[in-house]
């Protein structure tokens, strides 16, 4: 699974002393880059495959890097941030990054991010057209779903609202993002109706709608879709 | 109208229901009113005391006066007495009603005889019915005697019948607003028959008095009057029943009557008729008066006179109104318009001849204007009583006198003048002098002394310049005829004259208070700051007024001196307690008000669209303040009132934005230490899980490296932490430093390897004097400044190495750290030993915790020496901080010890 280089962007120099051993022993090709600038000129100039992004810079934003980037790449970025920089990784996750990990965080857990958005890129570019989790059948040209072999039927609403999520699936996917595919920019505020819908499609296609396993929360942001990994 | 007032609903008059409201949440006043002392009205309230005490009722005797009468006497046994207050007064107790005793016991009912007494000059209202009031308001039922003499609007019907001076006296409204009446009644021949037995008490000095007033007549006339009262009371709350319940018509009285008044004598008369021509036609009734726009300068006696009037107007239940107007008839018109009055009721005195065929009398010019409303003329006599308030007669007397004086002065010269020069001069001109004079008068003393020195005039030139000389004989008739167009025209120009003398004063007067209104508002204008406000209105009111000024201001909820002029005024007790009562009823208190007379100041609410802001007080010891002062005063004060509120509302708001920039502060400290915390933390996280996850698949010098990262983010951390620690010691002022004597080298050396074990890769060089003494302080703590300040060298510091000086100066050690870095720029450099002062963003700066200065500069001071920063150090780079201890002279026991 080797191969990837990954573009490591942090101010810090204890974060990347060991993001480097890591993410290397990982089997990842690791660049490292301390400015806004530096990250840029590396993207540009080395092609790295994933961006791993802090939002402090000492000399721009981590979201102008964000917003930088998406106007020619769809190269995946996860975010690192801390827990009270809420606003600016929902921000920076509305301009496109695919992903964020809060400090301080765990190899493993950083690694899986990692594997997930980078087959997500390799999905995208084949085209999707049938995604399984957990005895859940979604089939998008048929526009149907199943689970376990049963059809579940969902309004035209739901099945947009579900089908959003999985194709991000393993990736957290913000209110915003939500509110804005399935009912148009208008509404990219009214986040009363993703609470009432997620909670109507989670009692139809999530075995303990109680303890949902497929459609999890993230407090504050977004949901995330359960890939069909871990 | 009277269609759509037939087909109105039966609703209940809202005004009606609103008065009964107010009513029921004060105590209820119960009146036992009688025609004369004697009737029994004690008795009787007493009777009913026991009835209501028998039957379990929480009733307390305030106050009775039983005047040694045995079977009344007999009545109070049993029931619940309030100890009388003794005031001393003039050497002699004088026993009173104890009003703060009774709100104190908050009885459901007291009784307290005598309403119309006069409180002792102590007490904190001049009459019993204030403290009857305060007792009602604070929900307490009351129940009183009153004798039907004391009735303010028939007091001058009862003086004519009885011939007896009413001295205590209460408005009539006491008795409106009771919610019941009692008429005690007693036929007067049975009155009489108990006088003679000796039932009636009278005092020693009453007893002349007595003689006059118990008379078969009077008392016929007194208990007329006391019963038509009561029957018109019935009526009256006929009408509100009638009311309350929607009951239709027909009401009585939608008469208004407009009472106009003026400064004159007449005008008490006029408003005491009105009032009874309002009760019986149970009218509303307005008092008003009409004052000239360009009223020359004022009579200060008729200025009180109509002030006086005005009060006994509102006592007596009217409602007043002051207008400005140039044409009184066309005012009076007016206003009666705009007030719905039905009648108007005027003052007039037959004009003497001459002017009536001048003028019409104001009556005659009103009936002539007015079509369908009612004039009702009160024609003065000349038995009229003095005016109640004693106006000082005698400087006009003396300013008269004066006046005339100067006329006659001025004439004497004109004469002599015009015999020194009628050698030469041809007569006609003479007279001219004689006219200089005339207008010489006018505008030195006025009309009067026109008048005086055109006359004076007349009879000199006569006598003096018109042959036969020396007599007041005219040989000639055209010299008559002469001497009279003299007189006309030097009448004629002394008025003018004298008249336009007077709209200067006016006008000079008028423009002086605008000037200095203007100088005030221009004065608070540039003031934001209350204490300045208070300061520019207390020295302003001085100034305008030429009395004692105090200015009151709330202050944590209790009512405080702020400014006073002169600034050493200090307020005694019943001064205080006077400003206390103006705070919390926004009334008038103090000397010349109703309410607690006996300070020497008069004290006035200060009044701002949120309320009271504060008191007033104007030292007024009987002489009350003139109408332009009282005006000024108003002015000034409601101009200060609203400063004053903006000035809080400043001072609030500063207050908030100062709590508003302590949040943002907190929230950015916030996210720097969660910054400084994290990062650490985050490492330390990041390579053990890696080491654990990952660690098969790395080499030996990655997994050692990430063992080392592990050490020194922990080594950070816990630095971190100490620093948090020590900051809170500096902070609680537990910071002990010990007071050895301390070798700064050996401290310097010692810290100087520490450091070189936690920063390997950074070059440190010491430079020391040799001998350096000993210093007084704390080794321990010296060390750990030392270390912080090495540790901020080699955050901030560059590459070049970090040099530290020490060296004798003068009297003091001085100890430095140099670093070659950025440096601090010069704006910073005091800041920089503040709290978690950092420059930078939180994020993207050298890991720290902005604690190290701030703790050295602790520790230092603690230590008794001093800590500064310098930047640009060398080559303009770097910053040298900079630390002071003072050299003690060391004692001889150490040195030899040492």
């Amino acid at each position: 699974m080797s191969g990837f280089r990954v573009l490591v962007v942090d101010d810090e120099p204890q974060i990347q002393r060991f993001l480097r051993p890591a993410l290397t022993a990982a089997g990842y090709e690791v660049i490292e880059a301390g400015t806004g600038a530096q990250a840029l000129k590396a993207i540009a100039t080395a092609a790295p495959d994933l961006i791993i992004l802090d939002l402090g810079l000492p000399d721009m934003d981590g979201k102008e890097v964000v917003k930088n980037v998406r106007g020619w790449s769809e190269l995946p970025i996860i975010i690192l941030s801390a827990r009270d920089r809420e606003s600016e990784k929902i921000a920076a996750l509305d301009l496109g990054a695919d992903d964020y990990i809060e400090k301080p965080f765990g190899i493993g857990e950083l690694t899986a991010r990692i594997r997930t958005a980078l087959r997500h890129r390799t999905r995208e570019d084949g085209g999707v057209t049938e995604i399984s989790v957990d005895g859940l059948h979604i089939d998008t040209v048929r526009r149907l779903i199943t689970r376990d072999e049963a059809p579940i039927h969902l309004t035209p609403k739901e099945y947009d609202l579900v089908l959003m999520l999985a194709r991000h699936a393993g990736r957290v996917v913000t209110h915003r993002a939500l509110l804005t595919s399935v009912w148009g920019p208008a509404h990219a505020d009214d986040l009363h109706y993703l609470r009432v819908f997620v909670g109507q499609v989670r009692g139809k296609i999530e075995r303990d709608p109680s303890a949902p396993a497929i459609i999890r929360t993230e407090p504050g942001v977004g949901y995330r879709f359960v890939g069909d990994e871990t | 109208m009277a269609d759509s007032d037939r087909h109105r609903e039966k609703r209940a008059d809202p005004d009606a229901l609103l008065a009964l409201a107010g009513k029921q949440e004060r105590g209820r006043l119960t009146v036992f009113l009688g025609a004369a002392p004697g009737v029994g009205k004690t008795y009787a309230m007493l009777l009913r005391a026991r009835r209501v005490k028998d039957d379990g009722g929480d009733i307390l005797i305030g106050l009775v006066e039983t005047h040694g009468r045995s079977e009344t006497a007999a009545l109070l046994e049993g029931l619940e007495m309030l100890p009388l207050r003794s005031i001393p007064y003039r050497g002699r107790a004088i026993e009173e009603f104890d009003l703060d005793a009774a709100l104190e016991r908050r009885p459901h009912t007291i009784v307290v005889d005598e309403l119309a007494h006069t409180n002792a000059p102590e007490s904190r209202h001049p009459k019993r019915y204030q403290d009857i009031d305060e007792l009602l308001g604070a929900g307490i039922n009351v129940w009183t005697a009153l004798n039907i003499q004391h009735l303010e609007s028939l007091s001058d019907v009862v003086t004519q019948i009885t011939g007896v001076p009413v001295r205590e006296q209460i408005p009539d409204t006491v008795l409106k607003k009771a919610d019941e009446v009692l008429l005690v009644d007693l036929p007067p021949a049975e009155l009489l028959e108990r006088l003679k037995e000796g039932k009636v008490y009278l005092p020693a000095n009453a007893a002349r008095a007595a003689d006059s007033f118990f008379r078969l007549g009077n008392l016929t006339a007194l208990r007329d009057l006391a019963l038509r009262r009561t029957a018109d009371r019935v009526d009256d709350q006929m009408v509100d029943y009638l009311k309350q319940n929607a009951i239709e018509g027909p009401w009585p009285s939608a008469e208004r009557l407009l009472v106009c008044i003026g400064p004159d004598a007449l005008s008490e008369k006029v408003v005491r008729i009105a009032s009874r021509l309002a009760s019986g036609l149970n009218a509303h009734w307005i008092v008003a008066s009409i004052e000239p726009v360009d009223r020359a300068v004022a009579d200060q006696a008729g200025e009180r006179r109509l002030d006086d009037t005005f009060r006994l107007a509102e006592r007596l239940g009217a409602e007043t109104r002051r207008v400005k107007g140039s044409d009184f008839v066309e005012e009076i018109l007016r206003l009666a318009r705009r007030e719905h009055a039905t009648q108007i009721v005027i003052g007039g005195r037959r004009q003497p001849f001459p002017w009536r065929l001048f003028r019409r009398s104001l009556p005659d010019a009103l009936m002539e204007k007015a079509s369908g409303i009612g004039v009702y003329v009160v024609t003065g006599d000349d038995t009229m009583p003095p005016p109640t308030t004693p106006v000082k007669q005698r400087p006009l007397a003396l300013r008269l006198a004066r006046d005339v004086g100067v006329a006659l002065a001025t004439v004497a010269t004109a004469t002599g003048f015009g015999l020194m020069i009628g050698e030469w001069v041809r007569l006609p001109n003479i007279s001219i002098i004689f006219l200089l004079a005339v207008l010489v008068s006018a505008i030195n003393s006025g009309y009067l002394a026109a008048v005086v020195a055109a006359l004076g005039s007349a009879v000199a030139y006569n006598f003096f310049f018109i042959p036969p000389f020396y007599t007041l004989t005219i040989a000639e008739p055209h010299e008559v005829f002469a001497l009279f167009v003299f007189l006309a025209a030097a009448m004629l120009t002394g008025g003018l004259t004298s008249r336009l003398r007077e709209q200067a004063k006016v006008s000079g007067e008028r423009s002086v208070t605008t000037q200095t209104l203007y100088d005030y508002s221009r004065k608070l204008s540039g003031t934001a700051k209350q204490d300045d406000v208070v300061w520019a209105t207390v020295s302003q009111l001085q100034g305008a007024l030429s009395r004692t000024v105090a200015l009151l201001l709330p202050d944590q909820g209790e009512l405080r001196l702020q400014a006073s002029w002169p600034p050493d005024t200090e307020l005694g007790v019943s001064d205080m307690a006077a400003a206390r009562w103006t705070y919390e009823k926004s009334e008038e208190a103090g000397s010349g008000t109703g309410t607690l007379p006996n300070s020497a100041f008069r004290f006035i609410p200060l009044m701002s669209p949120h309320g009271v802001v504060g008191v007033c007080g104007i030292q007024q010891d009987g002489e009350l303040l003139e109408g332009t002062e009282e005006r000024m005063l108003n002015a000034i004060l409601d101009q200060s009132a609203v400063a004053i509120d903006r000035a809080r509302l400043s001072k609030e708001s500063l207050r908030q934005a100062t709590a508003l920039e302590g949040e943002r502060f907190r929230s950015a400290l916030l996210a720097s230490v969660s910054h400084d915390l994290k990062t650490p933390l985050a490492t330390i996280t990041g390579a053990i899980t890696s080491l654990r996850e990952l660690g098969d698949k790395m080499d030996k010098s990655s997994r050692d490296d990430l063992l080392v990262s592990i050490d020194e983010e922990s080594a950070r951390l816990s630095r971190f932490l100490a620093n948090l620690l020590d900051m809170t010691r500096i902070e609680s002022g537990s910071v002990e430093a010990k007071r050895d004597w301390v070798d700064i080298s050996d401290v310097i050396n010692s810290t100087v390897e520490r450091s070189r074990k936690v920063f390997p890769g950074r070059a440190i060089e010491v430079q020391l004097e040799p001998e350096l003494p000993l210093i007084r302080g704390d080794s321990v703590l010296l060390g750990q400044v030392l270390f912080n300040l090495i540790d901020n060298a080699d955050k901030y510091g560059g590459a070049e190495p970090i040099r530290i000086y020490a060296r004798r100066d003068r009297d003091e050690v001085t100890l430095s750290v140099v670093d070659m870095g950025k440096g601090i720029p010069e704006k910073d450099l005091e800041q920089v030993f503040e709290k978690f002062f950092r420059r930078g963003k939180p994020d993207g700066r050298a890991p720290g915790t902005g604690l190290g200065l701030p703790i050295a500069r602790g520790f230092v001071e603690a230590m008794g020496g001093t800590i500064r920063a310098e930047s640009p150090a060398q080559k303009r780079k770097g910053t040298r901080i900079i630390l002071r201890f003072p050299v003690e002279h060391m004692p001889v026991e150490a040195e030899t010890m040492s």
